[in-house]
C-alpha cells in the first residue's frame, strides 16, 4: 500500500467548472491529501475554487500527486476524470 | 453513500440571484446535494422573506443538517429571527462566506461527504481562494 503516488496526465479541454466540482467531490471521498499541480501552481483538489483558480487549459500537463492510504486509489480515480470530464468542458 | 448530504440553503435579497447561485451551485457539484433558494421578499420584491427562509430551511434538512448562506449583511437579521423560534436550530450553521464562492464550495464538500461543520468551513474559507 504505496503512502504516495503521482500521475500526469494532457488535458484535453480546459479546466472549467463543472470538471473542477466534478474533480473536487470525487477527492473529497478520499483521505489521502491529493494536490494538481499546473506549471508552477498548485491546488488542493478537494477545493474546488482552488482547482478553478489554476486556470487550467486544453493541452496543458496537469500532475496529481496525493499521499495517504489510498493515495494511489486517489490519484488513478482522479486521473480518469481529469481525461473524462474536460472532454466536454462547461 | 446511503447517508443523507448536508442541505444548503442560499438566502439572496433577489429571488434570481438565489436561484442563479443554486442552480451553478448545483451543476457544479454534480446535483445530488439538496440547494434551496430563498430570496426576495413575499411579494416578489427584493428584500428576505422569513417564511421562504424558514420553508427553505425545511426543505433542505436531508437529516444531516444545512449549512445558510446570507448575500448581504441584513439577510443574516431575517435568518437569525427565524432560527429563534426553529425547533431543530441546533442543526443549522449560519455561513459567513462570499455569496457565489460560498455556495458552490460547501456545495461541493456536501457532495463529498462532509458533515455539517466541513460543509460551513468550506464556505467560509472560500473568501480567501483567489481567481487569478
Amino acid at each position: 500500500m504505496p503512502a504516495s503516488c503521482e500521475q500526469e496526465i494532457m488535458l484535453t479541454g480546459d479546466l472549467h467548472a463543472r470538471p473542477a466540482g466534478a474533480l473536487a467531490v470525487a477527492a473529497g471521498r478520499f483521505a489521502a491529501v491529493i494536490r494538481v499541480t499546473v506549471g508552477d501552481r498548485t491546488a488542493d483538489a478537494k477545493s474546488v475554487l482552488s482547482v478553478m483558480g489554476l486556470g487550467a487549459t486544453s493541452g496543458q500537463h496537469v500532475t496529481v500527486s496525493a499521499a495517504g492510504p489510498d493515495a494511489q486509489e486517489a490519484v488513478a480515480a482522479l486521473v480518469a476524470i481529469l481525461s473524462e470530464a474536460t472532454k466536454v468542458g462547461g | 453513500m446511503t447517508t443523507a448530504s448536508v442541505g444548503i440553503v442560499l438566502v439572496s435579497h433577489s429571488a434570481e440571484l438565489a436561484e442563479g447561485a443554486a442552480n451553478l451551485a448545483a451543476q457544479v457539484s454534480g446535483g445530488t446535494v439538496t440547494i434551496v433558494a430563498a430570496g426576495g421578499t413575499d411579494d416578489g420584491d427584493l428584500g428576505t422573506s422569513a417564511a421562504k427562509v424558514e420553508d427553505a430551511l425545511r426543505q433542505a434538512d436531508q437529516g444531516a443538517g444545512v449549512v445558510v448562506l446570507p448575500d448581504l449583511g441584513s439577510a443574516v437579521l431575517t435568518v437569525r429571527a427565524v432560527l429563534e423560534d426553529y425547533g431543530s436550530a441546533g442543526s443549522v450553521l449560519l455561513a459567513d462566506a462570499p455569496f457565489v464562492e460560498g455556495a458552490v464550495a460547501a456545495t461541493v464538500i456536501a457532495a463529498a461527504g462532509g458533515d455539517l461543520k466541513a460543509v460551513a468551513a468550506a464556505a467560509e474559507e472560500a473568501r480567501h481562494a483567489r481567481k487569478l
